[in-house]
Order: C-alpha cells, then structure tokens, then sequence
C-alpha cells in the first residue's frame, strides 16, 4: 500500500493552491449574494474563471500536448478538482464538454473535428451542452427516439431532449440521435449540433431551486452536417458508453473536499450560535465528518487503483451512491441544525456567509438521479459486482 | 500511489485463509462457542504461537508484521468469526513490550507461545466500557477494586489491570479469579466481572501508562475495524450465495431488486469499511499524524456498518436466518461485540471530531 502523493505531486498540489490564492478574487458562494449578479452574469463570472485556468494550463490538463495537455494523471487532476472545491472557486461552463465531450473527440473524432472544437471548448468561446435524455429515456437511455435522417450529405433531426444543463447558455450540444430504428444499441449515433439555427428551440426549464439551470430543446428538422457525425454511424452507444466511464477518477477527492468546506461552514455556524459543544449537537456533527472521511478513503482507493494501473472494481458505483446520498444526509442534518436560518437563501439578509445552503439542500436532490441514478447504481452493483441472478 | 497489498501482505492473506478455512472453519467457532468453556482452542492459539501470529504487532526485530499485516490478519479471523481472545491478548503483548519492567518482559515471552493467555481488565461501568480515570486502587503491592466486562477474564493467566496509580500486571492467583460471569447476547464471548485483592506489579505508572493504554486502545480498535470488514464481507459472500440458491415464486430471491438493492446497500458499507480500516492501518504503519484520527473514523463508521450488514444478512435469510443452525447471528453477534470495546462508536466519533479537519 502507498497512499502518499509523491513529492511531484505535492509539488503540484502547492503551485495549484498558490495559483488559486492569485488569482482567485473570492469564492463562488459570495459572487451568488453579491447582488450586482444575475443568472447570466454568474455566468460570465464562470467563463471568465475557465479563461484563466485555461490560461494557466490546467483545463484538459491529461490529454495530448497537441490538445492542451500536459502530461498529468488522474492524480493530478484530482489534486486539481479537489483544491479548486476546497477554494469554492466557480465551476467552468464547460464542466460537460471538458471532462465528457473532449476525451470523445480525442479518442473517436476525426482530426478535423479535434481541430475545430477543442480550442474554443477550452477558452469557453464556445459552450458546450449533452442532449442524451428525453422525456421518454432517461434511465433507460437505449429508448430514445429523436431521429437523424439523412438529407443529402447531411443529417436532419428532428425530436426533444430535455434536463439539458447548461442548455440555455450553450453553443453547440452533443445529441444522440437513433439513425436505425430496428437496432437498440447499433442504431444511435453521436452528433454535435449547433444551436443557433433554425430548427433547434432552446428553452429554458425551471428546476426545484427556481432556476433555469438546465433547459428542454426542441429538433425540427435541425441540420448536422455529415462532417460533425462523431465515428461511424451507429457508434453513439458505444461513444456514449466509454465517455460516462472516462471521468472515472477525477473527482475522488472533489466531493470530499467540497463537502469538508461546507462542514466547515457548518461548525462555524454552530459555534456563533454557541451550540457547538452540546454533546447531542457535537454528536451529529462528528457523526458527518466521519461519514465524510469514509467517503475520502473510498476516494483514495480508486485514486489509487487508477494510478497503480489496477482494472475498475465496484469502486465507482460505491462512490456514486456515496457522495450523492451523503450530500442528502449532510444537508439534511445542517438545516435540521441550523434552525430556520438554515433555509435562508444566499441573498437574503442573515444568510450564512459561508455556504449557500438552501441551494445545497435542493441541489442535493438531484445528484442522486443525473448520471445514473442511485437505483441504476444499485443494479450494477448487484448485477455485476455481486452477481445476483437475474428473474426469467 | 497503490491501495492493495503488497506482495508479502497478499500471501500473509491467502496463508492466513488457508490456515482459519482448515483449521478453524465456521463449524469449528461453533463447537468452541457451544462446548469450550474457555471459548477458544487451546491447540489453535499454540499453533498461531508457533506460526510466529501473537507477536503480530512487535517491532520488526522482534517478530512484528507491522499495522497493515495486523489489519489483514484482524479481517481474515473476522471472515470465520474466528472465537477467542486474539485481539487482546496479541495487544497486550503489545503493552507488555512497551514496559521495561522485568517482570513484563517474563510475561511477554510466556503470552507469544500462545498458550500463556494476558488479557486486558479495564472497563469498570457496566454502562460505557470507553477509557475513563480508574477507581481501581494499587497500594502497597496489591490491586483491589472491581472490573468488569474483562475479555476471557476467567480463563487469563494473568491481567494487564488500569488502576488509579498506573498500569499493573496481576497473575492469576492460585485460587483462581474473584470472577463472575458476564454473559451477553455473542455466545462466543466469556466476559466476566473480576473484583481484585489480589498481588501485583505496577509496570507502567503516569504518562507511560497513558500512552500503553492508548496504543493498546488504538490497536485494538484497528484491528477491530478490520475484523467487522471481515465479519461483513463473509456475511455478504453467504447472503448473496443463499440468495441465488433459494427459491420463492418460482424464481431465485436473489433475482427481487428490493434484494438486490439491499444486497448492493451491505456491500456498501463492508467496501467502505476495507477503505477506511486500511487506510488507517496504512496510516499507523507509516507513523502518519492522522493515524488516530483515521483509526477513530474506521471504528466509529465500522460499528453501525457492521450492525447493519449482520442484520439485514439474517433479513436476507428468511426464516432460517433466525435459527441457531444457520450462520448469519454469529456474524451479528460478533459485530455486536466490537462496536461496544477498543472505544465505542460515540467515543471514536468525539475523538475523530476533536481531530477533524471541519474544526
Ligand atoms: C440536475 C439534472 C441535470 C441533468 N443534466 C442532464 C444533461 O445535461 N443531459 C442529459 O442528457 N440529461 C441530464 N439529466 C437527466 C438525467 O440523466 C435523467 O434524469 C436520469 O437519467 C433519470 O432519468 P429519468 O429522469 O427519465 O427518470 P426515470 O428513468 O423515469 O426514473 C424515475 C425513477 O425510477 C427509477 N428507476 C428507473 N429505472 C429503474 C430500474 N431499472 N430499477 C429501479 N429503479 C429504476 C429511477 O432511479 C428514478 O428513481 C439531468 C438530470 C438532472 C436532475
């Protein structure tokens, strides 16, 4: 065992915390109560913050030279994530096409299409979106039904893809389309769509914060030409398989770090308010740290696994259903002790100054359902880890 | 970085299974359990003397493996609910070694043979076992007070005994043990309540003493992490078996998603356990700062892991999951046991949150 970072990588974790320190005016939480913002503002707060880590070299920091990278391994890029979380720095717009779409390019795109995307996904000139689920696919995927049909060199589609996040400040958007409607799996290809153009409507949906973080789009006939068909025809599954296990190792040490800084804010809560040393409240508040630093020490394993070059084991489902319902049972518990004050959104006077957390109780819904939901995890988990029979 | 074992480590695991699987398989814990009035094999503890396992957390020179061997021994024994008092007596060996009394030193080379049994005697309230400022006195040579909940009290040869003055080693005397029985709800277990007026020697007095608690303490809750890992993953391993095997409906139970799910939710909390018990045992080996911490966070998560593993694998069982006959209450009980000893879960929970990194 070795659970040490190596003195290049503690090297890298102190430039990275250093270069946060410089460049990092303040943290995300106090540009949402700044009230200067709006929607779109904290938008351009967010691309602005790529711009500078994507001048600095960190953003696709694994991939080719040719295309950004530098060489770094998973290790670096946790070091990375979880330092950027523990600083509340903003989340890039392109927190989708970076870690999803760019590996996709790199592995199955042409040369022309790494050409023309990959830059701008970087510089956040171009923002990009994942149109997978529709209303009548989301867990089940493979159901979809938005078309693409050929229309000369091109492709026409025509369907709806919904929860799209980021859908409203987005550029372009990577579709699966069915091209087959007798094949499941080898019927569904993988296009990347420009949005503005006749044909795509973009709207934005209301999510439970009063948001419209994510949106719904609408294809009539929207046009992909042949040149942004992403590998063959009727590799979209397969495409789309490979990419959601890409990130398998990044954000280990990302939840971890976000959660202990919210932990954080949730101690200093209750030491203003005095209740800090209550045995029962010092109790539940133990209790959270500790799930937290089980949490770390799954996410150290698979980190570790990785690196050492060790095949996936049950870790990433572990991990999913870990984070994402412990995100529920944290905030939970900080409403529950932070009195009324707990609900209190960032803007309004008497927040907490430290932690947004009426938007971290509601954001916590829905980690449990996005990128597989706790009950799909569950069945791998059963399925292929423990093997359990399947009913005939 | 690398979290599995290294090579030595692996082959300690599979020579460890191989030996417990053949020498003291579950039919085995259960004879001990049922007939076995000390609650361990005499033989089987000499064997592991000989094999070189009670000295398992010595220094190097000494025949030590060090924390991370500890831990995959700890699991393996957890696996076949293995009976007896392993776990205090390899750490009182421990203890022994850190006092220079000459008289511990006698007593260490006795308790490594694996047929001299030193055991612990430190709780003194039957309502919370956690490390506490003793009312037992040592005057003039002698221990006198009451302890209870001390582990194979009844059948130790002698007894590492915390009193107000420090650290004493008490043998047993020639009438045998004031003792009464304890009997809790793990049939495997033999506590019993001891009230001393008995001779003995003080071998670690003020801060030694403290810190020979404490490293017996933090070891012992080490190895009890790492146990219930094993005690859990065994418990899934004969859950997922029976469930594929058993029929209801016409089909395997196994094939029900609410079992399924349950199934998914137990290997959850065994694999979070073998994180965060070896990466605290990876953490003492390389004499981190946040061995204790991390040691307190494994126990504290292990416990209600544990508990809910053991039980939901009788849930799982049906019926018979219920019955003396069947397995699955040997895993729960044993559970049961180390969640309340080597610091229960409140007291590791306090002590990992004094040392948190949220504070
Ligand atoms: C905040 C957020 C952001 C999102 N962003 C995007 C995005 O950018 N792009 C995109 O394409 N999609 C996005 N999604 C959609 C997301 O991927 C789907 O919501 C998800 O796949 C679940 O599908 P569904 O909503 O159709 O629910 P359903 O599949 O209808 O599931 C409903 C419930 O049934 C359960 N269920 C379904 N199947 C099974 C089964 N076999 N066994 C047991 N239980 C089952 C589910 O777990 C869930 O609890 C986002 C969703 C959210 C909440």
């Amino acid at each position: 065992m070795d659970l040490h970072f190596t003195s290049e990588q503690k090297a890298f974790q102190l430039e990275v915390q250093e270069w946060i320190a410089k460049n990092l005016e303040r943290p995300f939480t106090e540009e949402v109560k700044d009230p200067k913002h709006d929607a779109d503002s904290l938008v351009e707060v967010r691309r602005n913050w790529q711009r500078k880590l994507n001048d600095a070299g960190y953003l696709g920091q694994r991939w080719p030279v040719e295309w950004g990278g530098r060489g770094a391994t998973e290790v670096d890029e946790a070091i990375l994530l979880s330092e950027l979380a523990r600083a509340d720095a903003p989340n890039i717009p392109n927190f989708l096409g970076i870690p999803l779409l760019g590996p996709a390019l790199i592995i199955h795109g042409s040369e022309e299409q790494r050409r023309r995307f990959i830059p701008k996904m970087l510089s956040a000139d171009e923002i990009w979106c994942q149109g997978f689920s529709e209303p009548g696919a989301g867990s089940d995927l493979a159901s979809l039904r938005t078309k693409a049909e050929p229309d000369g060199d091109d492709f026409r589609i025509t369907g709806q893809k919904v929860w799209t996040t980021f859908g409203p400040w987005a550029d372009w958007i990577f579709v699966l389309a069915r091209t087959d409607e007798e094949d499941r799996h080898g019927g569904i290809s993988f296009f990347l769509v420009p949005i503005d153009q006749e044909g795509v409507d973009m709207r934005g949906l209301k999510q439970v914060t009063g948001e419209a973080e994510f949106g719904e789009v609408f294809f009539d006939g929207a046009l992909a030409k042949r040149e942004h068909l992403v590998g063959k025809l009727g590799e979209g599954w397969r495409i789309a398989m490979t990419l959601l296990g890409f990130e398998r190792g990044s954000s280990t040490l990302l939840n971890p770090a976000d959660y202990e800084r919210q932990l954080r804010g949730l101690a200093s809560g209750l030491r203003e308010n005095g209740e800090i040393d209550r045995p029962d409240v010092a109790e539940r508040l133990g209790w959270l740290a500790v799930q937290n630093e089980v949490m770390r020490g799954n996410g150290l394993r698979t980190l570790a696994n990785i690196d050492a070059g060790m095949p996936p084991g049950p870790e990433s489902s572990i991990e999913k259903i870990f984070w994402s319902e412990f995100h529920q049972t944290m905030t939970d518990e900080a409403l529950d002790l932070l009195g009324p004050q707990g609900q209190l959104k960032a803007t309004s006077s008497h927040a907490r100054p430290d932690v947004d957390w009426a938007y971290q109780y509601l954001w916590s819904r829905a980690g449990t359902i996005y990128s597989g939901s706790s009950e799909i995890q569950r069945n791998i988990i059963a399925k292929r880890v423990l093997r359990m029979p399947t009913a005939k | 970085m690398r979290f599995e074992l290294d090579d030595d480590q692996a082959l300690l695991r599979s020579s460890t299974r191989e030996l417990l699987e053949k020498e003291a398989a579950l039919a085995d814990t259960r004879a001990v359990m049922e007939e076995v009035p000390e609650g361990f094999d005499k033989n089987m503890y000499a064997q592991l003397g000989e094999l070189g396992y009670m000295n398992v957390l010595l220094s190097e020179e000494d025949g030590g493996l060090g924390p991370i061997a500890f831990a995959v021994i700890m699991a393996e024994m957890g696996r076949v609910a293995f009976p007896g008092p392993f776990l205090e007596w390899v750490t009182a060996i421990r203890a022994l070694s850190e006092c220079p009394d000459t008289s511990a030193k006698e007593w260490l080379a006795k308790a490594s043979q694996g047929d001299t049994l030193v055991s612990f005697a430190l709780a003194e309230d039957v309502h919370n076992a956690d490390p506490a400022e003793s009312q037992v006195a040592f005057e003039g040579g002698r221990v006198r007070g009451t302890k209870v909940f001390v582990p194979f009290g009844e059948h130790a040869q002698a007894l590492l005994v915390s009193t107000a003055q420090g650290l004493a080693l008490v043998a047993r005397p020639g009438t045998g043990w004031n003792s009464t029985p304890l009997e809790t709800l793990d049939h495997a277990q033999r506590f019993v309540r001891i009230e001393f007026d008995d001779e003995g020697t003080l071998i670690a007095e003020g801060e030694k003493a403290a810190s020979v608690l404490d490293n017996a303490r933090r070891l012992g809750a080490l190895g009890a992490s790492a146990a219930m890992f094993g005690l859990m993953e065994r418990s899934i391993e004969n859950s997922v078996q029976y469930t594929t095997e058993r029929e209801a409906f016409g089909k395997p139970i196994g094939s029900f998603q609410a079992l399924q799910h349950r199934a998914a939710d137990m290997l959850l909390k065994s694999e979070s356990t073998r994180s965060a018990a070896f990466r605290a045992a990876w953490a003492e080996e390389n004499g981190e700062e946040d061995a204790d911490y991390l040691i307190s966070v494994a126990k504290a998560w292990a416990g209600p892991a544990g508990r809910y593993v053991g039980g939901q694998s009788i849930q799982l069982h049906g019926g018979v999951g219920y019955t003396w006959e069947y397995d699955p209450h040997i895993y729960l009980k044993r559970i049961k046991t180390l969640e309340q000893f080597h610091g229960s879960n409140r007291w590791h929970i306090q002590n990992a949150l004094r040392q948190s990194p949220i504070l």
